[in-house]
């Protein structure tokens, strides 16, 4: 539908047609200044460079640079390898910890852990704040306690959630949903009251009873605002389940990290913090893929507008 | 011409909002009639809660004391018999053109297949079609609310309520809402409330014109239009067009500087 949507809009939009209203004299003009000067426009080479393509070979190239450099400032000994690690041993423990397997077991413990963290967290923190819109006298009733418990530093509660669900799995999940409920629910709450007013008077005129309201109104239109807080607490829930890791665990990523850098193993701590980038990335951009597809009436906004 | 059949009769509705020093009195006791195909505007100054006379009506907001009646019963409201309509569009953004002129179907629990026949239908009677799938940010502010006329008028409603509807736009875009308006009003045989602030558009459009006072709100006088010309252009160049919008402007007593003089 949304392909569709986006095809049949082309025609409407101005952008996308090419411009005729250029006179013959006018072409001819430029026509005979590009033939003396056959020189590309200022700023062409940018827009070269401002495609896909484009863009990703500046990107790696950044990258590239930016480890050589790391490697030759550590040959060279002006940082000392002991402290900073370098890329060349960051690349052996990669390798190595690849091919016993023992890498892909931890990130995936933590990838679970965070993942079903989130889902749950989010989860129900969406519903319950979606749940608020249905009556003000709770909601208002219920504001307090939530405001407190938000204001509580959520990994202050870690020692607590260990002591409570032991120091497997369990406790990991359980701090990634303590992560990331609140700020569901608070991010749901919010934008379930923010709903326009208008839409919910204009259905409720055609008779529409409070279920269908919830339903017609307020789930489409906080959709945006719930879509882009999981971007938020996916990160949280990464945060949850390796603070859980670092304070008592027997695996995960978190676990890595912690005991290599007990034993100044810098290169094992780089190659842990190096995937957990890699893992949020690439989360994050499921979440991207997730609301291009849920939100298809989002994407149309930036079409055809001027860019200053 | 036999005397027109009362449609629904406002009698004595009263309305007050709580406010911090005790309850502040918006409508008091406001008695008027809407007749059968009829096309009443109701102007009045500024905040005199002409907004609150709509939703009164639309039964989103019940009246202290007062009855309505329609078509002879007693009604709380008009709750889904009514057409609402706003100067904000309010097309649901997520909703394509076709999805958002369905909606008031989709309400009704009218069978899909039906709906969208009928919202087809309606979208190429109104020049739209080519539009179902685009989402109200790729249209132009007239194209967003005659989308908003289509669906309104789609649901079949007993009594269309605008709201200051064509306020928002330009000038030309609003002279050929109004025609459409007029045009769509005649062709489905529907009876129009319209509140406005504009004495012009009031004049041009309407069999009669409610003039509302000062809040509290009482009916203050009721004009019958005799325009003969049903467009809103004809009706503009009618002879008789400045004495109406004189006599009203008279009414809601806005001080012209000849007056002054």
């Amino acid at each position: 539908m949304a392909s569709q949507a986006l095809k049949t809009s082309q025609p409407s939009n101005p952008s996308q047609i090419p411009t005729t209203a250029q006179t013959p004299k006018a072409s001819a003009r430029t026509a005979r200044k590009s033939a003396v000067r056959p020189r590309a426009k200022p700023g062409a080479v940018a827009r070269a460079a401002d495609t896909m393509l484009g863009r990703g070979i500046i990107q790696l190239l950044a990258v590239a640079v930016f480890f050589l450099a790391w490697e030759v400032a550590v040959r060279a000994g002006w940082l000392t390898e002991f402290l900073v690690g370098a890329p060349s041993g960051i690349w052996r423990v990669f390798l190595a910890s690849m091919r016993d397997g023992s890498l892909p077991v931890d990130t995936w413990y933590t990838v679970i852990e965070a993942i079903i963290g989130f889902l749950i967290g989010t989860l129900m923190g969406s519903v319950a704040g979606l749940g608020l819109w249905y009556s003000a006298f709770v909601a208002r009733l219920v504001e307090p306690f939530i405001v407190a418990i938000n204001s509580v530093p959520k990994i202050a509660l870690a020692p607590i959630v260990i002591l409570w669900f032991g120091t497997g799995f369990v406790s990991k999940v359980a701090l990634a949903v303590s992560l990331t409920a609140l700020v569901a629910l608070i991010a749901a709450y919010q934008a379930a009251r923010d709903a326009d007013p208008d839409l919910q008077a204009l259905l409720a005129s055609m008779g529409a009873s409070k279920n269908r309201v919830f339903k017609s109104v307020i789930v489409p239109s906080t959709l945006p605002a719930i879509i882009g807080m999981f971007r938020i607490n996916i990160g949280f829930a990464l945060v949850g389940a390796v603070v859980g890791e670092f304070i008592s665990s027997q695996r995960g990523l978190g676990h890595l990290i912690y005991s290599a850098s007990s034993l100044y193993d810098l290169n094992t701590v780089w190659v842990g913090l190096f995937v957990l980038m890699f893992v949020g990335f690439l989360l994050y951009h499921v979440i991207d893929f997730a609301e291009r597809r849920i939100l298809p009436w989002r994407q149309v906004i930036t079409t055809g507008q001027v860019q200053v | 011409m036999t005397a027109p059949e009362v449609q629904l009769s406002l009698d004595g509705i009263r309305k007050s909002f709580p406010g911090k020093g005790g309850p502040v009195p918006v409508l008091d006791g406001l008695t008027f009639d809407i007749y059968e195909r009829d096309f009443v505007s109701i102007i009045g100054p500024s905040g005199c809660g002409k907004t609150t006379v709509f939703n009164v009506i639309a039964g989103l907001l019940e009246p202290d004391s007062g009855t309505m009646t329609f078509r002879g019963e007693v009604v709380p409201g008009l709750q889904g018999r009514v057409g609402y309509m706003m100067q904000k569009d309010l097309l649901f953004p997520w909703r394509t053109v076709l999805q958002n002129v369905m909606l008031g179907l989709e309400m009704k629990g009218v069978d899909r297949a039906q709906a969208l026949d009928t919202a087809r239908e309606y979208l190429s009677t109104f020049g739209l079609s080519g539009f179902e799938n685009a989402y109200p940010k790729m249209l132009s502010g007239g194209m967003r609310q005659r989308t908003a006329l289509i669906r309104t008028l789609i649901m079949d409603p007993d009594i269309l309520l605008l709201d200051e509807p064509f306020s928002a736009l330009d000038y030309q875009t609003r002279l050929y809402l109004e025609g459409v308006l007029l045009d769509a009003v005649e062709t489905f045989h529907k009876t129009v409330v319209l509140v406005t602030h504009d004495i012009d558009e009031a004049v041009a459009l309407s069999k009669r014109v409610v003039v509302l006072g000062n809040r509290p709100t009482k009916v203050k006088s009721v004009h019958e239009i005799g325009l003969d010309a049903r467009s809103p252009i004809g009706a503009r160049s009618d002879p008789r067009f400045s004495d109406y919008f004189q006599t009203l402007c008279g009414e809601l007593e806005i001080q012209t500087r000849q007056r002054a003089a």
